[in-house]
């Protein structure tokens, strides 16, 4: 007993050197951390290129080295010395210069509006994604799947997490959105082979793809009154099998229509889903489903979840609570269906199947039941995770999912569940923090 | 009348399999209520077993030049492969399923499709992408009777499901084990008090579930002697459905609905193109959970997920 | 007319009659108990009304409706707010949340309001939330608004669901077995919470309970069912003197 006793004081004087050292960076805004990434990008995008070459890499590293690591390990110290010198030392310093003036001018805006401030950062994020993957055509794919990942694993959530069914239909809303929104893009604004010529001028396709992709995620909501209307008298067990039922009969149901291509898929969608089309979609989703998850009316879903007859009986509507959270989460399904159709520009009925169905389930759990910030973090870390570990082929799909058992295992709701995501105190200017400390 | 007589022979064979690996599915989720997604892929571990089990047999058999009839090793290759995969069943309780008793059952259903992942890719890796072929056992021979062809292959695998699914019941019905089976089936909490190992009786059913799914394999492997580390994906997701169907926790309700599903699928080939099967075959299941929420042979009930 | 009037309301389970021939009529303002044995179907009587079953036979009328056949939610909307005997709680919902969920029938931001946090929906939700604290202040666990309800002690959840069923505007309240597993002292404040709402809404109140101190302390008439059947009504001083209820409790004197 007295020989380990050593080692966690040590581990306590380091944890306390670390949040000494990380204390001024406590006082840092959104505003702050987001110019400090700005300039980081910046300095890649001009001096990225001929510093890698200096470190002996032969290009910039895509997904901040972790790539590289994996392939060529002996470029480890370049790799660490690239990052330190584009990312984090410039972050850093940019942070703590700014600390201030980027306090002043979040408080100043937290005087207007919230939706003010929200926008302003928004673009903020935006510039500094946009700026980071223009580098090459390979973040741009990356960032555009991941946002799209993003909109999956919230709209999932919303059933599996909030509402606390399992449900495993999502693949099927997915292919039903991707497919509506194919078919009707294609159909009126491309001159296609099969389809014949475009029944519209294609010049309108931009303007009129964000309704093709709404009523693509209206088609995949009528879809899931197959699954909603059971819900009403079947909770639990049945309706997971039923759910997955539908997964499978709409799979099928594709790879039988040979008009739209069958199980060789459905190619020709226009290039409409650029980067920030795709990034304003996530946020609209991000914002509608987590004002819907912070209302009552959201509410009652966990309500419906934990006790359904006290639900009922403080005059909750379990039905209508039940047939919203399937349709509401088989809508953004859908458009996320759209936008991954239009980012592939092609789809075919074997992307939703059992692999989609594990893919998406994989990233809710691990992000986070009933979080918002679970999901974006799942969305995200699944997603970079199975980028990173590419160059280890095969294996990637062993290590993937011990991790995911591990997490299970340690924390089985998730790593960040069950927590409300408030925008407010996420811009909120970070001044304040010092006194309350 | 003759073709409707030789479909039906040919839906029992292919019922054989789902019930088979059903009945994995449904003990599993009868004692620990939980859904073992991993055991399509179990499934597919149990066929592998029998195939290296069936090739080292009869290459023993070569070498020593003694001529062992091929039913005799096709027994043997049933024994050894259902021994030896009931250990990768226990394998896969201890790992992805004990350490979450306490969990939400969602968490856990979420590592059995996380093992059945490991597994596949695990095969890929150490195997490799080639298909394996299953050696051919029984030579076939084809019977016909009264217009139907019969081949002793399909005899065989009847046979040995009805066989195993009775022999298993029986077990469940009549012995201590199966009784303190039915008790935690029943209620989970009180059986601990009762003095049930709850850990060793987990252990007995993922063992019990695996040994038939390599049953399963090792007859799968002689009626289409063309394995690959997917071939679990395909039978497993159906018979898991059939399981629910079944109703909880019921072997023979489990094994009717295996055997109800291949006819199904049978007759859906017989009157439409086969790439209708899947869209039907669900279509009839979605209906019939709608209408039937309870399965065939389930008592009602209805389980919350534990969040 | 009477606030509530149930008249021979009749249920069966399967073949099993569970509540027989089932009269009660509540006034306005009045406090109204229901005692009996375990089994008797107390808590039965107390779904059959708020519409957790639908009875097999006979009328419920609440004020001046019938509501036969309504789903729960509606029933409760109308203004019947009830507690449960084995305290159903929400798990993983803060007292603040439960308390404004019970709101959700007076919620009319529709789902527009939810989706795009209109304005109507920011005003609403912070009427609800001050609405919700007033009533978690009148049961005097304020302080505990964002706690988990899970870590709460068995007394504050009892209050929790009082403040929740209170939200709903209720004109009657159903307590089942409010008192279940408290100690002396809560169970003196609990009296005190009762009698403090009762004045201050001037609701109808009908409870069920064990500990006759209690019932006979608050309550103006007093049933005892038996096996689905009422076999004594009265005052509180009739119910101690009726020698079917002491038998019922006390089993039959064997004569001598």
């Amino acid at each position: 007993m007295e020989a380990t006793s050593s080692v966690p004081t040590k581990r306590n004087a380091f944890n306390a050197w670390l949040s000494k050292q990380w204390m001024p960076y406590r006082q840092v805004s959104l505003l702050g951390w987001l110019l400090g990434s700005l300039v980081a990008v910046l300095l890649e995008t001009f001096i990225g290129t001929s510093l890698a070459w200096a470190l002996g890499m032969s290009d910039v590293p895509a997904l901040f080295g972790f790539v590289v690591m994996l392939k060529q390990p002996e470029l480890l110290p370049s790799i660490i010395l690239y990052l330190l010198l584009i990312y984090f030392i410039p972050i850093a310093i940019v942070v703590r210069l700014t600390k201030s003036i980027a306090n002043k001018i979040a408080g100043l805006l937290f005087r207007y509006p919230l939706w003010i401030t929200a926008l302003f950062h928004i673009v903020l994020l935006y510039a500094v994604i946009d700026v980071w993957a223009v580098m090459n055509d390979y973040r741009v794919l990356l960032a555009k799947l991941m946002m799209i990942a993003i909109i999956t694993t919230l709209s999932l959530n919303v059933v599996n997490g909030y509402m606390g069914e399992f449900s495993c239909s999502h693949p099927g809303f997915l292919a039903v959105g991707a497919y509506t929104a194919s078919i009707i893009m294609v159909l009126f604004f491309v001159n296609d082979k099969v389809m014949g010529p475009a029944l519209l001028p294609p010049a309108l396709g931009p303007f009129f793809f964000p309704i093709v992709l709404i009523l693509g995620g209206v088609v995949a909501a009528f879809s899931a009154l197959i699954v909603a209307i059971p819900s009403f008298h079947t909770r639990g067990d049945y309706l997971a099998i039923i759910s997955l039922a539908f997964m499978f009969i709409i799979k099928s149901l594709i790879e039988n229509l040979q008009v739209f291509g069958g199980a060789r898929g459905f190619m020709g969608q226009p290039n409409l889903a650029s980067l920030p089309v795709v990034f304003v979609w996530t946020i609209i989703a991000i914002w509608t489903i987590n004002n819907f998850v912070r209302s009552t009316l959201g509410k009652a879903m966990n309500a419906v979840r934990d006790d359904e007859t006290a639900a009922d009986a403080m005059t909750v509507n379990t039905r209508n609570t039940k047939m919203t959270a399937f349709l509401f989460a088989a809508f953004w399904a859908g458009i996320a269906g759209g936008l991954f159709a239009h980012v592939m520009r092609y789809v075919n009925p074997g992307s939703f199947g059992i692999k989609k169905l594990a893919e998406v389930l994989a990233m809710v759990y691990f992000g986070g039941l009933n979080s918002v910030v679970g999901s974006i973090v799942g969305a995200i870390g699944f997603n970079f995770l199975s980028e990173m570990l590419r160059p280890l082929e095969i294996l990637k799909w062993v290590i993937i999912p011990v991790l995911l058992i591990l997490v299970m295992i340690f924390r089985p709701t998730g790593l960040i569940a069950f927590k409300d995501f408030d925008p407010e105190e996420l811009l909120r200017p970070k001044n304040q923090t010092e006194e309350e400390v | 009348m003759g073709y409707f007589l030789q479909n039906i022979v040919n839906a029992l064979q292919w019922g054989s399999f789902y019930a088979l690996v059903a009945i994995g599915y449904s003990m599993v989720y009868g004692v620990l209520m939980l859904f073992n997604f991993a055991h399509g892929d179990v499934f597919m571990v149990g066929a592998y077993i029998g195939f290296f089990t069936a090739s080292g047999l009869m290459a023993l058999a070569a070498m020593g030049s003694i001529a062992i009839p091929g039913w005799l090793i096709l027994i043997l290759t049933l024994i050894i492969a259902m021994f030896l995969n009931s250990f990768v069943g226990m394998a896969v309780e201890r790992i992805g399923y004990r350490p979450l008793r306490d969990a939400p059952r969602a968490s856990a259903a979420i590592t059995g499709l996380m093992i059945g992942i490991i597994l596949e890719t695990g095969n890929l890796a150490l195997l490799g992408a080639q298909r394996r072929a299953f050696p051919p056992l029984i030579p076939p021979t084809v019977y016909k009777v009264g217009g139907v062809y019969i081949t002793n292959q399909k005899i065989v695998i009847i046979v040995v499901a009805l066989a195993l699914t009775l022999a298993l019941h029986q077990f469940v019905q009549h012995t201590k084990w199966g009784m303190a089976m039915r008790a935690m089936a029943y209620d989970f909490l009180v059986v601990p008090l009762m003095g049930i190992p709850i850990n060793t009786i987990a252990a007995l059913t993922f063992a019990l579930g695996s040994a038939l799914a390599a049953a399963a394999g090792v007859l799968y492997g002689v009626a289409y002697p063309v394995l690959g580390p997917y071939m679990g994906i395909i039978i497993g997701w159906k018979a898991f459905v059939a399981a629910i169907l079944g109703g909880r926790g019921s072997i023979l309700g489990a094994a009717s609905a295996g055997f109800l599903l291949g006819f199904i699928e049978i007759f859906v080939t017989m009157i439409f193109p086969s790439t209708m099967r899947d869209f039907i075959a669900y279509t009839i299941i979605l209906l019939i959970l709608t209408f039937l929420p309870n399965g065939f042979f389930g008592e009602p009930y209805s389980a919350k997920l534990r969040l | 007319m009477p606030l509530l009037q149930v008249e021979h309301m009749t249920h069966f389970f399967g073949g099993l009659r569970a509540v027989h021939d089932y009269n009660l009529s509540i006034e306005q303002g009045q406090i109204r108990g229901l005692i009996g044995p375990n089994g008797a179907g107390k808590s039965t009587i107390f779904n059959l009304i708020t519409g957790v079953y639908r009875p097999s036979e006979g009328k419920v009328t609440f004020r001046g409706e019938s509501i036969v056949g309504l789903p729960s939610h509606e029933i409760a909307a109308l203004g019947m707010g009830r507690t449960f005997q084995n305290l159903r709680l929400w798990r993983h919902m803060s007292v603040l949340d439960h308390v404004k969920m019970s709101q959700y029938s007076q919620i009319d931001y529709g789902l527009i309001g939810a989706f795009f946090g209109t304005k109507r929906r920011n005003q609403q939700e912070k009427e609800n939330t001050e609405k919700a604290l007033q009533l978690l202040d009148l049961v005097g666990i304020r302080h505990l608004a964002d706690s988990m309800v899970t870590n709460l002690p068995y007394g504050v959840q009892r209050r929790v669901e009082m403040a929740r069923a209170l939200a709903i505007n209720p004109k009657l309240l159903l307590l089942d077995e409010p008192t279940a597993g408290m100690n002396p002292d809560e169970l003196m404040d609990l009296m005190q919470v009762i009698r403090q709402v009762h004045n201050t809404f001037g609701l109808s109140i009908f409870l069920i309970e064990h500990r006759m101190k209690f019932v006979m302390e608050l309550c103006e008439r007093i049933q005892t069912l038996v096996f689905g059947e009422v076999i004594a009504e009265g005052t509180p001083k009739e119910i101690q003197n009726n020698p079917k209820v002491i038998e019922a409790y006390l089993g039959k004197e064997v004569e001598t």
